[in-house]
């Protein structure tokens, strides 16, 4: 199979720029074309050899360039709240982009000052997929969207909202001041700690006790709170996190220290314990680094707001942002645009396909008077709409607020390692409890005292604390780079436990479109069937035209001819004249002259990739379902083409009827992709979004998948079980290695240099545990990749 | 073990400068994206060799950077 010259994706009917004679750089569909005759008309090639020579940051999917209206973006109200003026005053502006990928991306994205004159600086942090844009005095940032469409890069403006975006900038460095600090700490530390080990005479070693006690104030007092919070946090709620024997540990160790230094005792574990907060802050400082990669509910919101509306004003439309429309606007929606609030059509007829909201695949026809609802997407002919409702009342807001509850309702789990944390903090409890009374019986209170507070100090879990975040920053990388986005890691204890898939149809198990099934030539025409496709339906915006249209490309339609009287019905079909035969498209025939000349049927295709998936869940015991909103027939056809049995689809299915349905099953995963499934999505035990997706269903997932279809499905199950393996064996590891301390501790031979031996090794031990581990994952992943 | 008064202090100098240094970048900004600088240095070194005359500015880094901040 070949790939795309622009986007890698395999293709399945490849298509060839005119220019192409040899047909050696074959793409995927046009709008991959498209980006590609800009690029190299602006002399920008060599983005292609980047490309190549670069490795792929992220998958990307298919472009689609439609053509947008970005004049809204000059307006000054829009200009006040989504730019700010940067420090040499340029006004700025924050994009993200969609299909940002790879090297090749970056040089074309900061490339666009050489080339578009209204642009100052262009900036991208790759991991975000945010761009800055300084534009010039005289700069517009219509242009610069417009001119970032083109290239394939769909522009999103992000609002500029100081509280959260440079909230989490804050977050992030306060963290890596406390890893910094903490590392810092630990490191002087250590090198007195050693010299104490190594036998320093007792003058000196007392001045390198204090020397550490000195780096240690900021590691406990600074870099460690976050464990203080999190465990005062679970205390508070009569809960233990693993966090509390740390805390712990911590606390006693502290205690220790500042005691021995007063008695002149030159002992301490603060070289062992300094340098587990460093490793504990790191670990979960790379943890939560992947999961915030990508966006945040918060950056979502304003996608779903969609692009520019035209307004009518006294005596022209102007354009504005969804977000300023009132109740009582009256807007103009084109053919192909999404309806940005509910209302009723005032003049004009259309079609309208309300997949997205309700899984219905077929259009639906409404005139003037019908209601139409925002998120719908208005197929053929221009409309006026009165608006009624708009943003939160409108029937899309609701669903966005019943994901948003559904979120805060689903409960969260609590993984094994805080289950454990019961357990451990327990046993370690008893313990020294025990240690001190044996003691006691043997001894004066004050060495008891000294032995149980030991104890309570190795004790410390640090390699269960630190298995975890370890192991799952591992997964969610792998997954990540093959185009799995895990949002929270909780999912992947979720995912392990999945027993049935539900699967969306449209756009999930299938492409979500159109395409020619059957095509049967009756008769031949005086021109050939084809040309009078390519002719005839060149002006529709239709889908079945467009499905004729690319059947008609592929099939060497030559020419287009001129077309007389040509008519558009809404919901009938085409016809025009051709050269004196007057010619039909309609009911899925042909006609010349009343005659028929061809007879097609066309049908959203499957992918080829759903079916397999689907037997390799069922080979893994997962039963699979197909949900949908769709009819009968249609949900039945896809269904038995890819392998799921009668009595596990579900056709006619409403939002709601789909929450219901997966409410049911406690152990569900649920596929989908548009704001109709975006209720269940958020319900369901574990959700994934395909690529596609409408916003709401994104924000409702928890995980998102950058290529489009469920081939993905069955290796997030494998990976998840896999890595719940590792997790298990790190955390019996690291069990084995506490034994060792509490059996130390009892025998008297605990001491701050075997702490420092012990508390590492049983890192490491971890560490190289889950570095083996989750190189299997490796193998599944690039097994099955073999295996397409 | 006479030099010891003097290496001590020394080391626990040099100690607080870097963390010192450390703490002025992250406040800084210069850990906030740790991805793209690292990426665009290939590039600029890729168009250094396709020997482009109109390789990126380097008073552009500097002023992004304190655009950053």
């Amino acid at each position: 199979m070949s790939r795309c010259t622009h986007c890698d994706e395999d293709i399945l009917i490849p298509i060839f720029s005119d220019l192409d004679k040899d047909h050696k750089e074959p793409f995927c569909c046009n709008g991959c074309l498209t980006v590609f005759n800009v690029i190299n008309l602006k002399g920008l090639n060599q983005y292609y050899d980047i490309k190549k020579s670069s490795d792929v940051f992220k998958r990307r999917s298919p472009v689609e360039t439609k053509p947008q209206r970005f004049s809204y973006m000059d307006a000054p109200e829009f200009l006040a709240e989504y730019t700010y003026l940067n420090l040499q005053k340029q006004r700025t502006m924050e994009f993200y982009l969609e299909g940002i990928h790879c090297l090749a991306c970056l040089w074309l994205i900061e490339k666009l000052p050489e080339f578009l004159s209204d642009v100052e600086i262009a900036r991208l942090d790759m991991q975000k997929s945010v761009a800055t844009i300084s534009v010039k005095a005289d700069g517009k940032f219509s242009n610069v969207a417009r001119e970032l469409n083109n290239l394939g890069y769909k522009p999103h403006p992000l609002k500029r909202n100081q509280s959260t975006h440079d909230l989490r900038k804050q977050e992030d460095r306060k963290m890596l001041l406390k890893i910094g600090i903490a590392g810092a700490g630990a490191g002087n530390i250590m090198l007195y700690a050693v010299s104490n080990y190594a036998g320093a005479p007792a003058n000196l070693a007392q001045i390198f006790n204090v020397i550490s006690v000195v780096f240690a104030l900021p590691v406990f007092f600074y870099s460690a709170t976050p464990f203080y919070q999190t465990a005062w946090n679970a205390l508070k709620n009569r809960t233990l996190s693993i966090d509390v024997p740390i805390a712990m540990s911590l606390i006693m160790g502290v205690i220790m220290g500042f005691y021995h230094l007063l008695t002149g005792v030159p002992d301490n574990y603060f070289d062992s314990l300094t340098a587990l907060v460093f490793l504990l802050l790191l670990s979960r400082y790379f943890l939560n680094k992947i999961q915030n990669d990508g966006l945040t509910a918060n950056d979502l919101n304003f996608f779903y707001e969609g692009n520019s509306v035209l307004r009518k004003e006294a005596h022209n439309f102007v354009e504005i942002h969804p977000q300023f429309l009132k109740v009582g606007d009256v807007i103009k929606v084109g053919s192909n645009e999404m309806i940005p609030a509910d209302g009723k059509i005032t003049s004009g007829e259309s079609l309208i396909n309300s997949s997205l909201l309700t899984g219905e695949s077929r259009p639906e026809s409404v005139q003037s008077g019908s209601s139409v609802y925002s998120g719908t997407i208005n197929l053929t002919n221009e409309i006026l709409i009165e608006v009624e409702k708009t943003k939160e009342d409108s029937r899309i807001g609701k669903i966005l607020k019943a994901v948003e509850s559904g979120w805060l309702q689903k409960s969260p789990i609590v993984d094994v390692t805080n289950k454990i944390a019961k357990y451990f903090t327990a046993a370690v409890l008893l313990l020294s409890a025990a240690l001190f009374i044996y003691n006691l019986n043997h001894g004066s209170a004050h060495a008891a005292l000294e032995k149980a507070l030991t104890l309570l100090i190795v004790t410390c879990p640090c390699a269960m604390a630190l298995a975890t975040p370890m192991t799952l920053t591992r997964t969610l990388s792998r997954a990540s780079r093959k185009g799995m986005i895990i949002k929270n890691n909780e999912v992947i204890e979720k995912l392990s436990q999945v027993d049935t898939v539900f699967l969306d149809k449209t756009g999930t198990v299938t492409y979500g479109m159109l395409k020619v099934d059957t095509f049967n030539i009756i008769k031949e025409a005086a021109i050939s069937v084809f040309d009078i496709i390519a002719s005839l339906e060149k002006f529709s915006t239709h889908p079945v035209a467009g499905a004729l249209k690319e059947y008609a490309v592929t099939k060497g339609s030559s020419k287009s001819h001129d077309v007389a009287d040509y008519r558009e019905v809404p919901g009938i079909g085409v016809s025009g004249k051709i050269a004196n035969h007057f010619y039909e498209i309609r009911n899925g025939k042909i006609f010349e002259d009343g005659e028929v000349v061809a007879h097609f049927t066309l049908l959203d295709h499957i992918r080829p990739d759903s079916r397999a998936a689907v037997s390799e869940l069922k080979a893994m015991n997962v039963a699979v379902k197909m949900i949908s909103g769709d009819q009968k027939e249609i949900v039945e056809t896809i269904a038995t083409e890819a392998g799921i049995t009668k009595e596990h689809m579900f056709p006619d299915m409403s939002p709601e009827n789909k929450l219901s349905t997966i409410e049911k099953t406690p152990r569900s995963l649920m596929v989908g992709d548009g704001a109709n499934d975006a209720m269940a999505l958020s319900r369901s035990y574990v959700s994934v979004a395909v690529l596609g997706s409408l916003d709401i269903s994104l924000r409702a997932a928890d995980i998102y998948l950058t290529s489009p279809g469920i081939a993905h499905i069955p290796d997030l199950i494998k990976i998840s079980k896999e890595t719940m393996k590792v997790i298990k064996r790190n955390l019996i590891l690291s069990a084995m290695y506490n034994c060792v301390s509490v059996y130390l501790a009892f025998a008297g031979l605990i001491s701050p240099l075997t702490a420092a031996i012990v508390m590492p090794v049983s890192s490491v031990t971890v560490l190289i545990s889950t570095l083996i581990g989750t190189g299997d994952l490796n193998r599944i992943l690039s097994a099955n990749k073999e295996a397409k | 073990m006479e030099v010891l008064p003097i290496v001590i202090p020394l080391a626990i100098l040099l100690a607080l400068s870097f963390i010192a240094g450390f703490i002025w970048m992250t406040v800084r900004g210069q850990y906030d994206d740790l991805e793209t600088p690292a990426m665009r240095m290939l590039l600029e070194q890729e168009e250094m060799k396709n020997n482009e005359s109109d390789k990126l500015d380097p008073k552009k880094d500097m002023i992004s950077n304190k655009e950053r901040k």
